[in-house]
């Protein structure tokens, strides 16, 4: 039962982290919108991008430490690790909402459509529907062990769709622009605005570590709260 | 080349709408986590 007081420690770390987040993702906001020049083709719109990229990169990073831990899960059959995977889905699902609301929001403004069938779009949504399933799964399974290993090897499948989603946009003729920041010659943006996407990239990470950390120890505290009832009613009988 | 006049409100939208998902699910997350 040491677990306890560090899982709230971590809880109550993950709630401070959370909101110092939030507050600078208020910043970002301020900067990208007052702080940062339009861009001469794209007009207003392509501010979207300092929110659009940002998210993604998140989902990505979480969908990661979902493969990596569902991955070690099933070599190792450590219980953090499995709880560790499911935190990362919940708030990388979230994120991965967020690109699918304001990537077509941007897309009609640029392209004059909501929605293209697009090889990045498309596989992005199918990252989505797997996320979804990763969840719905957890939820339908009561067992610990046997919820552990089905959605390990669902998150490692939906991990895999990372770097194809990461180079369709060189791989198929696609509307999706290509990376501008991560590729090998020097981004293409001005100073300014690259001052604010990497800004932008560094706080909605943070924001992201402080939910993660906040969702891992409640799950570590719920986990302990379930061990501690069942051993009251073995106790009991 | 004059900018659509749209393109503001729809960075707008864009803007609101990620603010929303996001303090709509850290606020959920909050309440769902402050007793345990």
């Amino acid at each position: 039962m040491t677990a306890i007081p560090s899982a709230e420690r971590a809880l109550r770390r993950g709630g401070i982290l959370m909101t110092v987040g939030l507050v600078l993702v208020a910043g970002v906001y301020v900067r990208a919108l007052a702080f940062t020049p339009e861009e001469a083709t794209q007009g207003l719109a392509q501010k979207i991008f300092y929110i659009h990229a940002p998210s993604a990169w998140v989902a990505f990073l979480a969908c990661g430490i979902v493969g990596v831990c569902s991955l070690l899960y099933l070599f190792l059959k450590e219980p953090r690790l499995d709880l560790l995977a499911a935190a990362s889905a919940e708030v990388g699902t979230v994120f991965l909402t967020t690109v699918l609301v304001t990537g077509p929001i941007w897309g009609k403004t640029i392209w004059g459509a909501w929605w293209t069938w697009d090889a990045r779009l498309t596989l992005t949504l199918f990252l989505w529907f797997v996320c979804l399933g990763y969840l719905v799964l957890r939820g339908a399974v009561d067992e610990p062990g046997r919820r552990a290993r089905y959605s390990a090897v669902l998150g490692i499948l939906g991990a895999l769709l990372v770097p194809f989603i990461h180079v369709s946009v060189l791989l198929f003729r696609t509307l999706h622009p290509q990376p501008v920041v991560l590729q090998t010659s020097r981004p293409q943006l001005p100073n300014s605005m690259l001052v604010t996407l990497l800004l932008s990239f560094a706080v909605f990470t943070l924001f992201f570590v402080g939910l993660l950390v906040r969702r891992y120890a409640w799950a570590r505290l719920a986990e302990a709260r379930a061990e501690r009832e069942a051993d009251d009613a073995d106790a009991s009988r | 080349m004059p900018m659509p006049p749209a393109n503001g409100r729809f960075m707008v939208a864009a803007y609101v709408a990620a603010a929303v998902i996001y303090l709509g699910y850290a606020a959920w997350l909050y309440w769902r986590t402050r007793r345990h």
